[in-house]
């Protein structure tokens, strides 16, 4: 899998960058029956989907309050968010739910139906592992360890009409996540401004060129391919300049990672530069210690959470219409707090699907409750939603995936268990 | 600074004139194979060879080498000793980074008290002192921190005790903590000069207990706080009969104690308040997935929650109470019976603990994913079952001897398999230090080295989840990445890194003859293993200057960024 220099793309210069595929990997030659309809014409080569992923295990419960689930309020008498209309108390969803009080700059989005929230989300292989279940996520198929390409990945390298650029696959970050990481290039970049050979402005090109040469001819793999698609990007982005879009429409990003990383994802959406998936990590949801509760350290990185999502909604204003974000996490936490006011690990969580034709202004999913008896494993959120299931309706009904069984190998989604987190 | 380099056309390329002939680049390259042994060592027990290694190496037989580097202690280290004078961060004592470190603390929440002040007072944006007021100063702490960082990597540069210093790479993401989570900052020194510094090459016991019992680790995963529930400290049952004896005391009856009283209620109540009330299960499960048995060790929910019950107790004084010092406290042990993987555990204190970690240590599975995490860094991404088994036979052998499980796995066959040789991609650390080894710059005590190992991706004792580094390929290898270790070896070229004093006469003498200097680049740095096409590229660029310091730096900038030097 991860040399790639066999059966990769080639890059042809047609137009400026248009790139072909030659070949296609052997695991995507066996495909699955079953297909799920596509939407009228080919998938849009104008929607993007950006993936925010809660590193650490965001506390779901904390996150999307269930105030009208009395063993709420039982179970964490040190943590609870305040029912609606208190002080720090949630903010009423309907009448059942609310949404943590730093979340606050998301509530227009739900209110205006444009923000979904699916509630007791997860794997459904069980595991309490931050890092086997972060794989699992992003491999996308739960139980088996040894997937080494991620779902969005197989989404890119399988799902062929739309335009392939540098840009298709980006990641905000030194690393490449795993969701993204697979036979179809993506790009990892910690800071678009200074993506590229920094060496005198006069000399770039040469020097961008002879390493280019320096890798073309002497490596294979990994190395080679990362080496080709960063000298494709560098020559992209010296005419597309997305570093020069300023937020819009009042957009103000809170000055933390997960801002800045989320800012530079709408330049890339507003360079027109082909971006179709978009990843961002944002971390500091593992709190087994004072997580807090109307304030404090949950809602601290809420705030960041919140306050980033919102702002990169209002920065591409109706731009909106064809972005959709969709945050995750690899569990929730546990029902009761824990010896030390915070919370343990745990299974179901929340997630949010904001933008596109997300069927907003809902909590979506079969809400289990939080009754002890409907606990997994007697204590924690049970699993009613399986992940895969709301990926594939979003890859489905925004970017108009046709046939999933590449995404996710040895799983059929059928669209009956989709909680309709998108409108059809 | 040195001079900039300017990598500006001077005229048209001029190929094919003067490529390098192929019997020399052979005479280069060393075909003996006990040269190529000799590079393989260096490549996977050193953070790279520096110039002249492989010959020093030769010199001393390849096998006779790799055994002193299993004793580092015999191996004198001047250079390294004489640069950690300059290092304030070893002299200073566990209570004086505490007391900066709460200082600080409260500084900090001073300022932000007075800017929460007057941010309702006035619009906090229309008022820019009072946000300069509220950002923190550059303070000794911090500037210790980055010394603390840069420290890692000058040992990494200039140890001749190469294998020790990887293994404390090894070791220190094996059981991370993160600088970032409170008290960690300021404990972090102590875990790295005390618990994994003398345990590296020791037994994995020791060192297991070791990192258990060390208030980095204990506050870091919680630890610390995990108590019985139920369970509280005597010092709270002392509060509560000194206000008794104050509410029944004669004073109180005539009325004058009512304020003192109120203020011990007071205290009493936010004690309470604060106090641990149950258990924490964030150290046993890391203690189990990451540190011993592995995430497919058999372990159940049940065991993680049995775990955390016989640790309940293991905790850390803070400063002020005679140091930050691991202390168990009995009032907070659980004394009821526990099975952790099948094993009865009976009340038995903190004794239950040790057992605990004695049974781990020596645990099927604990030997397997620890030797195959070595093999991960010391033989392949994708490491041979041989080599894993050896290792963990050694370990079985000698009881968890590390030195035993290393020589196993670096005598194994599948270490010297030349296919598997010149595979693995260096890690932006790996990266970094391997470049100041190859072209032999001195580092100093600024952080410079470590933000440029942090811009890389890789901030040092700077990883937040408690996995620590990733070590293959697959994580590191991107475009971005790529681009960025580029940039990073035309800085080394130009002069323009910092932290470290660069004189690229040690790689090789000026010369008017490009191909003398292309030869004397690729032995120094590439170690003779450039392929045709990157002397080609190197040659090429170099002949565009007509200054040969240019030239030079030219060869060693695109040796650095060469796809030779990414591997090991």
């Amino acid at each position: 899998m991860t040399d790639r220099s066999i059966d990769r793309r080639v890059f042809v210069k047609a137009g400026g960058l248009a790139l072909v595929s030659l070949g296609i990997d052997p695991i995507f030659l066996t495909r699955a029956a079953y297909a799920v309809r596509r939407p009228d014409g080919p998938a849009n080569a104008k929607k993007t989907l950006i993936c925010v992923f809660q590193r650490g295990a965001v506390d779901g419960l904390n996150m999307i309050v269930p105030h009208g689930d009395p063993s709420y309020y039982q179970d964490r008498p040190g943590i609870a968010i305040g029912r609606p209309g208190k002080p720090d108390g949630a903010l009423d969803l309907d009448g059942y739910f609310g949404l943590h009080p730093s979340l606050a700059p998301l509530l227009p989005y739900y209110r205006d139906g444009s923000m979904a929230i699916v509630h007791a989300v997860g794997s459904p292989y069980p595991s309490r592992s931050h890092f086997d279940a972060q794989g699992y996520m992003e491999s996308g198929t739960p139980g088996v360890k040894s997937t080494r390409d991620g779902w969005l990945n197989r989404y890119m390298a399988h799902e062929r009409d739309h335009e392939d650029t540098p840009f298709r696959g980006v990641a905000m970050g030194a690393q490449l996540p795993h969701a993204l990481r697979g036979s179809s290039p993506a790009l990892a970049i910690d800071n678009l401004q200074t993506f590229g050979i920094r060496t005198r402005p006069n000399t770039q090109d040469r020097v961008a060129s002879a390493f280019e040469e320096l890798y073309r001819g002497s490596a294979s793999g990994l190395v080679a391919s990362s080496a080709e698609e960063g000298f494709e990007a560098i020559r992209m982005l010296q005419t597309a300049n997305p570093s020069a879009f300023e937020p819009e429409n009042g957009a103000r990003y809170p000055t933390s990672a997960f801002g800045r990383q989320m800012r530079q994802l709408a330049q890339l959406v507003k360079a027109g530069i082909g971006l179709e998936i978009g990843f961002a990590d944002v971390g500091g949801w593992d709190t087994h210690v004072n997580q807090g509760a109307g304030q404090g350290q949950l809602a601290g990185r809420l705030r960041d959470f919140g306050g980033t999502i919102a702002a990169f909604a209002q920065d591409l204003g109706p731009r909106m219409a064809d972005v959709v974000v969709l945050t995750m996490s690899e569990f929730g936490r546990t029902v009761s707090e824990n010896g030390n006011r915070g919370t343990d690990h745990g299974r179901a969580t929340a997630m949010l699907v904001l933008g596109g034709n997300a069927n907003g202004g809902k909590v979506h999913g079969r809400w289990p409750t939080l009754a002890p008896e409907k606990r997994e494993d007697g204590r924690d959120l049970a699993v009613t939603t399986d992940f895969r299931d709301l990926f594939a309706e979003v890859l489905v009904g925004h970017l108009g995936s046709a046939d999933l069984s590449a995404v996710f190998p040895g799983y059929e989604s059928d669209p009956s268990r989709w909680v309709g987190a998108m409108r059809r | 600074m040195g001079f900039t380099l300017a990598f500006w056309a001077l005229g048209p390329t001029t190929p094919g004139a003067g490529s390098p002939d192929p019997s020399m680049a052979a005479a280069i390259a060393g075909d003996s194979l006990e040269r190529a042994r000799a590079l393989h060592a260096l490549n996977r027990l050193t953070f790279g060879p520096r110039p002249g290694d492989v010959e020093r190496v030769l010199a001393t037989g390849v096998n006779r080498w790799i055994e002193q580097q299993l004793y580092p202690k015999a191996t004198p280290d001047h250079r390294l000793d004489a640069a950690l004078a300059d290092f304030e961060i070893l002299k200073l004592t566990t209570d004086d980074l505490a007391e900066m470190f709460f200082r600080d603390r409260q500084e900090r929440r001073r300022r932000q008290l007075a800017m929460r002040d007057s941010a309702q007072s006035m619009d906090a944006a229309a008022n820019p002192g009072a946000r300069r007021q509220g950002q923190a100063p550059r303070n000794r702490l911090r500037r210790l921190t980055g010394q603390f960082q840069q420290l890692a990597v000058t040992r990494a540069v200039l140890s001749q005790r190469q294998l020790y210093e990887v293994l404390v790479d090894f070791w220190t993401n094996h059981f991370n903590v993160f600088l970032g989570k409170g008290q960690v900052r300021y404990l972090a020194r102590d875990y790295i000069e005390g618990v994994i510094r003398p345990h590296a090459l020791g037994r994995f016991e020791d060192l297991l207990v070791a990192t258990a019992q060390s208030p980095a680790m204990l506050f870091y995963l919680d630890n610390a706080q995990s108590v019985a529930p139920g369970s509280e400290p005597p010092r709270l049952a002392q509060m509560e009969q000194r206000l008794r004896r104050m509410q029944t005391s004669r004073s109180n009856r005539m009325g004058t104690q009512g304020d003192r009283i109120r203020q011990a209620e007071r205290r009493l109540e936010q004690t309470r308040a604060r106090l641990p009330t149950g258990l924490n299960e964030n150290y046993a499960r890391e203690l189990l997935e990451l540190h011993t048995l592995g995430v497919d060790g058999g372990y159940t929910q049940e065991d993680v929650i049995n775990v955390a019950r016989v640790l309940t107790g293991w905790s850390a004084n803070r400063p002020g109470q005679g140091g930050a010092r691991f202390v168990f406290n009995t009032w907070a042990h659980d004394t009821g019976e526990k099975i952790v993987l099948g094993r009865k555990f009976a009340p038995g204190g903190m004794e239950e603990g040790m057992e605990l970690l004695r049974m781990l240590s020596r645990h099927p599975a604990t030997m397997r994913y620890i030797s195959g995490k070595l093999c991960v860094r010391l033989v392949s991404d994708d490491p041979p079952e041989g080599c894993v088994a050896a290792g963990a036979r050694a370990w079985e052998a000698s009881d968890g001897d590390i030195r035993e499980v290393l020589r196993a796995i670096i005598t194994s066959s599948d270490f010297w398999n030349s296919e598997l040789r010149g595979r693995k991609t260096k890690t932006p650390l790996e990266f970094v230090v391997s470049a100041v080894r190859a072209i032999d710059a001195e580092p100093d005590n600024t952080p410079g080295l470590a933000r440029l190992v942090a811009r890389l991706g890789q901030p040092l004792l700077m990883h937040q989840a408690p996995n620590g580094y990733p070590e293959t390929q697959q994580s590191w290898v991107n475009a971005g990445a790529l681009l960025n270790r580029l940039n990073t070896a035309l800085g080394f070229a130009a002069g323009r890194v910092r932290g470290a004093k660069i004189d690229l006469t040690r790689v090789v003498a000026l010369s008017d003859d490009i191909d003398e200097m292309l030869a004397g680049v690729n032995a120094a740095i590439l170690n003779g293993t450039a392929s045709a096409n990157t002397l080609r590229v190197m040659r090429q660029q170099a002949e565009q200057t007509s200054d040969r310091r240019q030239a030079r730096a030219v060869l060693i900038g695109y040796a650095i960024g060469s796809p030779e030097f990414q591997r090991q």
